[in-house]
């Protein structure tokens, strides 16, 4: 056997095992992108929903403000937390990567959720408000959107947290960094918050 | 609790005993990985434990509230929606929610999970009643949230449904819902005149078919060679040319009937299409 065809053998073999090695990889890649794109799509219906409760608000606001002598304290918070959800700045396209920013973004639609669930407490003290067809819809829309929010909230955070553990597990954590892939930040289960927030109709009680 | 558990036991059984690994380090980030991976893998399916399993009927009552035939009656109209506009709406009567259930999480779940309307058209609505509890929930699927939006949900329940389950008038409570329901949500998509059990029937049994077929093939070749030396068959070769008995082939009598339990008695039989809710819909009590 020549020497020229042992080398041609392990050039062969080299090139066999490096097609294997570069088609593992694009596999892993392929993978890490595809669920990706799932947290991706995850967030843009959580924004979703929380863009339709925003969308609510002004017409709650202007419904509840037409009540004869409505409560303006509580009118005022859910505007302000209104103000300051749209001032979160949010980098556009895909789920946050940003734990700092997520914060925000969660810290000011956790204001407006419970300035809104207040604004639905008061409101209970004002009988001819609740009478209205108009405000019941919208107490129904606001509910639906609550349970909305909950709902997809779960699916994100079931999203990321199957992207998380795939970019950390063995052998993808090699490559993970390089393809530009880390870890994303999600909802904190904060007790009770998978949850739609309870209106609560006892007087006596503290509103949550 | 489980992860803390799950590493702490290979710890302890490791590191006094294994002289040659003295410093084990190796093994214990790949223990927690593996712990944390398998907390993580489990959390999904723990939550999903709880759920009912998916119903073969759009009209099931696990109380023995409405009576066959009307029970009947209400599952053929239901299964005639899904023919004419691919709608998958379902009315399920169960006596309690699960303890430690919320009503609206469990209703979204179990939606899910029942993959309740089509795939990408997620058409589908579910009408949960929970007798005992005297609560009820319409679960609304994607893409019938436009046509039955939250408030109309909630207008249904209303006015067509509670005031009848507060006169113990449970038949005619769920026909009047059943009615609004189907009312509203007609128009938005057009169906195709089967139900998605309709088509598995005469698609789902590849599976089933080959395996019929390979016995078939057996018997068939057994009983050629017994019948060529003579034996069992006296008829000609004549007979030979139409060996495999026909109802396999013929129409769904074999995969639906038999497979789904022996259903066909009791009409329209019902099969998740791949739908999915968000969460729309409304609840309410009586």
């Amino acid at each position: 056997m020549s020497a020229g065809k042992i080398i041609l053998i392990v050039l062969g073999a080299l090139a066999a095992v490096l097609l294997v090695v570069v088609l593992w990889v694009v596999g892993i890649f392929n993978n890490l992108v595809t669920l990706q794109q799932g947290t991706d799509a995850a967030w843009a219906q959580v924004q979703n929903v929380y863009q339709r409760r925003t969308d609510l608000v002004p017409n709650l606001v202007n419904t509840v403000a037409g009540a004869a002598n409505f409560e303006k304290s509580t009118l005022t918070e859910v505007v302000n937390a209104r103000a300051s959800v749209g001032q979160v700045k949010l980098t556009a396209g895909g789920a946050p990567t940003d734990a700092a920013q997520f914060a925000a973004f969660e810290k000011a639609q956790g204001q407006l959720g419970s300035a809104l669930s207040r604004l639905l407490v008061v409101s209970e003290r004002y009988p001819d408000l609740k009478a209205t067809a108009g405000f019941r819809d919208l107490q129904v829309q606001l509910e639906g959107t609550e349970n909305r929010i909950a709902v997809e909230r779960g699916r994100f955070n079931e999203a990321v947290q199957g992207y998380n553990v795939a970019i950390k597990r063995f052998p993808a954590v090699i490559f993970a960094g390089m393809f530009g892939h880390s870890a994303r930040p999600y909802f904190a289960a904060v007790a009770g918050s998978e949850k739609p927030p309870v209106v609560n109709f006892d007087f006596s009680k503290k509103s949550p | 609790m489980n992860r803390s558990l799950r590493v702490s036991r290979p710890l302890r059984v490791h590191s006094p005993g294994s002289t040659q690994n003295p410093h084990g380090f190796p093994f214990i980030p790949a223990l927690r990985a593996l712990a944390l991976l398998c907390a993580l893998l489990f959390l999904p399916a723990r939550a999903a434990e709880n759920l009912p399993p998916k119903p073969d009927r759009y009209f099931n009552d696990y109380t023995g509230t409405v009576r066959a035939p009307t029970a009947r009656a209400f599952n053929e109209q239901l299964a005639d929606h899904e023919r004419a506009t691919s709608n998958q709406i379902l009315v399920v009567i169960f006596p309690h929610l699960p303890a430690d259930a919320a009503l609206e999480d469990f209703a979204v779940r179990t939606f899910h999970a029942w993959a309740v309307g089509q795939k990408g058209r997620n058409n589908g609505a579910v009408l949960f009643i929970f007798k005992d509890d005297h609560k009820l929930y319409l679960q609304v699927g994607y893409g019938l949230e436009g046509v039955l939006p939250d408030a109309l949900a909630k207008r249904i329940i209303e006015n067509e449904i509670t005031p009848n389950f507060r006169r113990n008038n449970f038949e005619g409570g769920i026909g009047a819902g059943i009615t609004a329901i189907l009312a509203a949500a007609r128009g938005e998509y057009k169906g195709t005149g089967r139900t998605v059990a309709d088509r598995r029937r005469g698609q789902d049994s590849p599976l089933v078919f080959f395996i019929v077929a390979g016995v078939m093939l057996v018997i068939f070749i057994i009983a050629g060679r017994r019948a060529r030396s003579g034996t069992v068959y006296s008829r000609s070769g004549r007979a030979y040319a139409n060996p495999l008995p026909m109802p396999w082939f013929g129409g769904g009598g074999f995969g639906g009937g038999s497979s789904s339990g022996g259903s066909s008695d009791s009409g329209s039989s019902y099969s998740g299409g791949g739908g999915d809710s968000g969460g729309g819909g409304a609840g309410g009590s009586w």
